[in-house]
């Protein structure tokens, strides 16, 4: 019950908070801004240079897939930081929610948003068709995502520009869902241990029963020490 | 002397806080990445690498160091101390540049193998540089947080990025070159196909220009909105 107060309280306080509104509508603005660009920028590039970009047409869907967790994170994670400056999480540790709760209720607002914006950029996008139980599984996989940038940033960060030295950091890790492009075998096996490979590696093979459990074992040795870790 | 002090001691915090670190990371993806395109796309995209990243790293830490020295209270007694504001931002800006040029020339050294204007390379990496992060320094001054910071930058990105692509070329797309951020990529792609020395020469100076205009205009946000909290 407290949880859920303490959920409704967070939504209204972004909702009064334009600029907490505004950073939680930018997927949005990405999803809509790519669109774009499928729209226009790609038929004049190939009428320029001849080249095609929709021959990645699975990787462009990746990376907008993947930025959304990115964003995401990194906005908890600052506010997270930002609480941690204002000694906002040691104050919940003294109420009845606690601190763990506080954290949950952070983060299960990131997942929920990511989950919902996997759905909107796949269906306005129409990059890549992939089955409706992976777009699902992938959702769940965004979702995780977004909790593990935030905690990654959160947990590593000790102040506001060490938060931004990371966060930059962090937006390379998106690198490891093109790894398969570049054939190089040692780059490829490096990424298996990153999360965001698995992203375009399900989308492309998602016949294959093997990668879901394989991705899911992955985003899960990341995610249960981010977790556990004490800070 | 006191800028040199404040510099080095800018260098000093910036190594501290892993930036130097990083960069060493994003430098070997880069490369790594550029050296799998083919010879003829290679030199361009090493460009606009350069100019979209180590070129406006300035924008994307300033707000950062300001939140924080502001949060720590080294703002308000910059007053009491015998560096003065001027000094100050000079030092923030010229540190933050020298990461950018060390790092757009690990990059392109890395990268291609062609021949280079390395004159007209460097000048543009630092006036990119520098004209970036001062836009921070604008920004930050009415900023609460990180992430407030980082949404304001977006209008800037959309404002500054977009008129770039008008350098793919169509009627009247040169009058673009008003905005210093189509000029400083006009001339950091000059920098590696070739700019007549006249163009390369006009450009130069009139981001050189800017840049003092911006500085002037930086220096009196960044007294009255921050260290004066007006």
């Amino acid at each position: 019950m407290v949880y859920l107060l303490h959920l409704r309280n967070d939504v209204r306080q972004i909702v009064r908070e334009p600029v907490m509104l505004i950073l939680l509508l930018a997927p949005l603005l990405i999803i809509a801004l790519f669109r774009a660009l499928i729209l226009f920028l790609v038929p004049f590039l190939e009428a320029k240079t001849g080249l095609d970009l929709l021959f990645w047409s699975p990787y462009i869907l990746s990376f907008v897939l993947l930025m959304i967790p990115g964003l995401l994170g990194i906005v908890t994670g600052f506010m997270l930081i930002d609480d941690r400056d204002g000694n906002i999480t040691e104050l919940y540790s003294v109420t009845p929610m606690g601190r763990r709760m506080y954290l949950v209720n952070r983060f299960s607002l990131t997942a929920i948003l990511s989950f919902v914006y996997t759905y909107i950029a796949y269906y306005v996008l129409q990059l890549f068709e992939v089955p409706f139980v992976t777009l699902f599984f992938l959702a769940l996989l965004l979702s995780s995502e977004s909790v593990i940038i935030a905690l990654l940033l959160f947990k590593g960060a000790d102040d506001k520009v060490k938060g931004l030295t990371y966060a930059k950091g962090l937006n390379f890790l998106s690198i490891f869902a093109f790894a398969d492009l570049f054939s190089l075998k040692w780059f490829s096996v490096i990424s298996y241990l990153f999360p965001s490979y698995w992203i375009s590696f399900i989308i492309i093979n998602s016949t294959m029963p093997l990668s879901y459990i394989a991705s899911l074992v992955v985003h899960l040795l990341w995610l249960v020490p981010l977790v556990r870790m004490k800070k | 002397m006191r800028v040199v002090n404040a510099f080095f001691s800018d260098m000093l915090f910036m190594f501290k806080q892993g930036f130097f670190t990083v960069y060493v990371i994003v430098i070997g993806i880069y490369s790594v990445i550029l050296s799998f395109l083919p010879d003829d796309i290679a030199p361009m995209a090493t460009a606009l690498t350069v100019f979209s990243d180590p070129s406006v790293l300035g924008l994307f830490f300033i707000g950062g160091v300001i939140m924080l020295e502001k949060g720590q209270g080294v703002l308000y007694v910059l007053v009491t101390t015998p560096l003065r504001s001027r000094e100050y931002l000079l030092s923030k800006i010229l540190a933050l540049t020298v990461l950018a040029l060390l790092s757009s020339f690990a990059i392109a050294v890395m990268s291609t193998h062609v021949r280079v204007n390395w004159l007209l390379f460097a000048l543009s990496v630092a006036l990119t540089s520098s004209f970036f992060t001062m836009c921070g320094v604008i920004i930050s001054a009415s900023c609460r947080n990180v992430n407030e910071y980082m949404l304001r930058m977006v209008p800037y990105m959309i404002l500054f990025v977009l008129p770039c692509f008008s350098l793919l070329g169509f009627p009247f797309s040169w009058l673009f070159l008003a905005i210093p951020s189509v000029a400083a990529l006009k001339l950091l792609l000059g920098a590696y196909s070739g700019i007549s020395p006249m163009l390369a020469a006009s450009l130069l100076l009139y981001l050189a220009l800017l840049s003092y205009l911006l500085f002037r205009f930086t220096l009196r946000v960044f007294e009255r909105k921050i260290v004066f909290n007006d």
